[in-house]
């Protein structure tokens, strides 16, 4: 035996290609087809953006320090609330943590359990999402949370090299314009009694650094993207039927959930008192068809007052001050410039319930 | 770091750059194991200092099995290697398992017993680079390598990135040749491992990430009955799923190893033409599964220690190479009904060794379906996180559950049904084949298309890809 080693002669065989030549026209093929696909998604309204990734939310909670003021709960604070309105009325640039299609009680919870923070909460609740009992509205928040907590160099460093593109190129919309959701496109008949979840709205806003949101122009006005956007929220907030077969235990398991967190949410806002922490609950502004929608299946009278009685906390809902209430241009959240006037309005009411 | 991340793509290209840019043969493998250890701290840094424990201990241990002047000597310092490495991997993987499992054992005779649970991070990759470096204690005992005298060479072996985390499974005797010999440039070799990794990552990314996941993760992941076609789709999904996604790391791993001159063997050898167990385990895995019959089923005797105790020694190589897998009753199952499966197929074997018909097509179409229907049923218990979960799937599969939802939709089946039926196509082709014979014989210009679209499809994903499924183990 030699030296060091055994005898080793494995060496794999190369395909009798040219393959020099076959690297260099694959890549001119891909280069060419990058760039007609980037004109295409150029034409079609897509410009350069931020994805709003996990990534983009832990940098977001990482800014968070003790006494910082923090936006949390669903999509309507992270389009309605307008960061430099709020920092000149609260004194403070208060950190977006707001997340789109997600129960804010993961992150409230995360939160208030972080001994050192004794900052205000803005936290925004929509009852259908707050008190959701399992399903991707929680495991939104959780995968955030998730890369949160266990965030590595990697991620970190790809995070910037993926900014760095997608401000740069259109076509980089995680949403809209990635493999799997185009082929959500191609449409196929369903069976009948299919449990199937909606689709999710498509790409009607743009993000920065500071995760500020703000819906497109397109979105705005009416058209075919706003009647889209619109019609998308109906299904999303229609629960479904339990089908009949649900085992007990799950339903039960369910009904257990959303009864407990009224007196968790109570303990989480005692607490965070407790430590000098402030938090204030908003209901921001939505209309048409949603407002009815929601108005019918989740009625103030029901989770939001019983929440309120509860934890006895500040809160806000839009419709009791007429300077609040907004026409939402896709029902659900206000264009760019109303959230700025919508924010500026806002604030007194907020330094009048962090007052308190 | 992940293979399909930004990450990465800059990551390899500084390395590979690097490399070959470098003309001292020693001063390139310093970068590559600073680039390894780089690689694996990106995750966690301290984890990092374990890795570098492992290797330090395994190198002295294989010079004092060297070294060693009689056989009793020798398999003391074998045995000490054996068990350091499966200590560390029985305390971060299994410790909480072995706990709970106690604290069950111990109510069922009267003891009440709380055990605490361990807050441990589970090292990634520690299972694959674990037995990286136990094969060459065991190598070296065996006589098969001799024991290297470099520490740096021995870390490269263990740690080297494309197969540091998730495999093949690189014995040491299999790498530490390559290190004697500067590796050479060549520029087919080069682009040929670059075709590798883009095959990799449109498997991994592309055909299990898009294609499948979704589907199957609905499946296992639904609280409550499917329909019949449904629990099928799930579980004909997960089949792909994890085939794409642990062949694509290998394919990957494969390629980049080819960029830098270094030859891995294959880990996969088209395994949906698998007839019967016996060719399934020749084709899945290959390095796993010469690993357990190298070191654990010829050690037991193998099969020359009559019919039954071979059918044993199957049954304990197939119940661990299932507890390796993960700390959970539900991966010892799946060894196990794959350790029944190659019993029964000995047996079959023996009782009709002279059979023509055996050889024929139909049969051989019908022994590679009913392979497959096998290892899907063992998928279950793999993929599911309970007996629960399950016994549910299975039920939904034998259409015993009379009540279900359809919670697949049409585009969805339609997709993995296609993907599935032209993966058993192009594997039933190339069976008794390799693909780089068949790549030989097809037109320049096909190949050319064929990676273009790859890297296209590769883009339109944009990197939204998941981990790697066998990351965990």
């Amino acid at each position: 035996m030699p030296s060091s080693i055994s005898n080793f002669d494995f060496e794999r065989p190369i395909p009798a290609l040219p393959w020099r030549g076959l690297l260099i026209a694959a890549a001119l093929v891909t280069a060419a087809g990058t760039v007609a696909w980037e004109l295409t998604a150029r034409s079609w309204g897509y410009a350069p953006g931020l994805n709003d990734t996990s990534d983009l939310w832990a940098d977001r909670r990482e800014a968070v320090k003790p006494d910082s003021v923090v936006i949390i709960g669903d999509s309507r604070p992270l389009f309605d609330l307008d960061l430099d309105e709020l920092e000149k009325g609260l004194g403070r640039r208060p950190i977006q943590l707001a997340l789109a299609g997600t129960c804010a009680y993961p992150n409230l919870e995360e939160l208030i359990n972080d001994e050192k923070f004794r900052g205000t909460i803005i936290c925004s609740i929509v009852p259908g999402m707050f008190f959701a009992p399992g399903g991707p509205l929680l495991k939104n928040a959780e995968t955030a949370l998730k890369r949160h907590r266990e965030r590595t160099i990697a991620h970190r460093i790809g995070h910037h090299l993926g900014m760095f593109l997608e401000q740069r190129i259109a076509f980089m919309k995680q949403d809209d314009l990635v493999l799997s959701k185009l082929l959500e496109k191609i449409s196929v008949p369903n069976r009948a009694n299919s449990y199937l979840p909606p689709a999710l709205p498509p790409y009607f806003s743009t993000t920065d650094r500071e995760r500020r949101t703000r819906m497109s122009d397109a979105c705005a006005k009416p058209g075919e993207l706003q009647d889209r956007v619109k019609h998308g929220w109906i299904p999303l907030f229609t629960p479904p039927p339990f089908p009949p077969h649900t085992p007990k235990e799950v339903l039960e398991g369910m009904g257990r959930t959303v009864e407990e967190r009224f007196g968790k949410v109570a303990a989480l806002v005692k607490k965070l008192q407790a430590r000098g922490g402030k938090i204030v609950f908003v209901r921001f502004p939505h209309s048409g068809d949603l407002k009815v929608l929601e108005d019918k299946g989740t009625p103030r009278s029901g989770a939001w007052t019983r929440l309120m009685q509860e934890t006895g906390a500040p809160n806000i809902y839009y419709s009791d001050h007429p300077e609040l209430i907004f026409d939402c241009p896709e029902w659900s959240h206000l264009s760019g410039p109303d959230s700025v006037e919508f924010t500026k309005r806002l604030v007194p009411h907020l330094k009048a319930a962090v007052a308190k | 770091m992940l293979f399909n991340s930004l990450t990465f793509v800059v990551f390899f290209a500084v390395v590979v750059g690097g490399y070959w840019l470098l003309t001292s043969w020693q001063a390139r493998k310093n970068l590559l194991l600073i680039a390894s250890y780089v690689f694996y701290g990106a995750w966690n840094p301290p984890f990092a200092l374990l890795l570098f424990a492992t290797t330090a201990l395994d190198f002295w241990l294989g010079a004092r099995i060297a070294g060693a002047g009689d056989p009793a000597s020798r398999k003391r310092w074998m045995w000490a290697s054996v068990a350091s490495n499966l200590s560390m991997l029985g305390f971060f993987k299994y410790g909480n398992f072995l706990l709970e499992n106690t604290q069950w054992l111990l109510a069922r005779v009267g003891v009440s017993y709380q055990p605490p649970h361990l807050d441990l991070f589970l090292p990634i990759g520690i299972s694959f680079y674990t037995f990286h470096s136990l094969s060459y204690t065991l190598d070296v005992y065996r006589g098969v390598c001799a024991p290297t005298k470099s520490l740096r060479d021995f870390a490269l072996a263990v740690s080297f990135f494309p197969q540091l985390v998730a495999g093949p499974i690189v014995r040491a005797a299999d790498f530490l040749p390559q290190l004697v010999s500067a590796r050479t440039l060549v520029t087919n070799q080069f682009a040929w491992g670059l075709f590798l990794m883009t095959l990799g990552m449109f498997q991994k990314i592309v055909l299990a990430d898009t294609l499948l996941a979704p589907i199957s993760d609905n499946v296992f992941g639904h609280p409550s009955p499917v329909y019949q076609l449904d629990a099928w789709a799930g579980v004909v999904a997960f089949s792909g799923q994890i085939f794409f996604d642990f062949s694509g790391y290998s394919t990957c791993a494969i390629g980049a190893a080819l960029c830098l001159g270094f030859h891995l063997k294959d880990n996969f050898l088209f395994p949906f033409a698998a007839v019967g167990f016996s060719d399934f385990w020749r084709r899945w895995h290959i390095s796993l599964s010469t690993f357990l019959r190298d070191f654990l089923y010829i050690p037991l005797g193998g099969n020359r220690v009559g019919a039954a105790r071979a059918a044993l020694n199957l049954i304990i190589v197939m119940f661990l190479g299932g507890l390796w897998h993960g700390a959970a009753w539900t991966f010892v199952v799946w060894g196990l009904i794959h350790g029944l499966c190659l019993v029964v197929e000995h047996f079959f074997r023996t009782i009709t060794k002279d059979a023509a018909w055996k050889e024929t097509l139909p049969a051989q179409l019908l022994a590679c379906a009913i392979t497959y229907f096998f290892v899907c049923i063992a998928w279950v218990f793999f993929r599911a996180t309970s007996f629960e979960g399950a016994g549910m799937l299975l039920g939904a599969m034998a259409g015993k559950i009379p009540v279900g939802q359809a919670i697949v939709s049409g585009r969805e089946i339609l997709q993995v049904a296609l993907v599935i039926v032209g993966l058993w196509i192009v594997h039933w082709r190339l069976r008794d084949t390799s693909l780089e014979a068949a790549l030989t014989r097809k037109p320049a210009w096909l190949i050319g298309a064929l990676w273009a679209v790859m890297l296209g499809a590769i883009i339109l994903t944009q990197g939204s890809g998941n981990a790697f499924i066998y990351f965990q183990f």
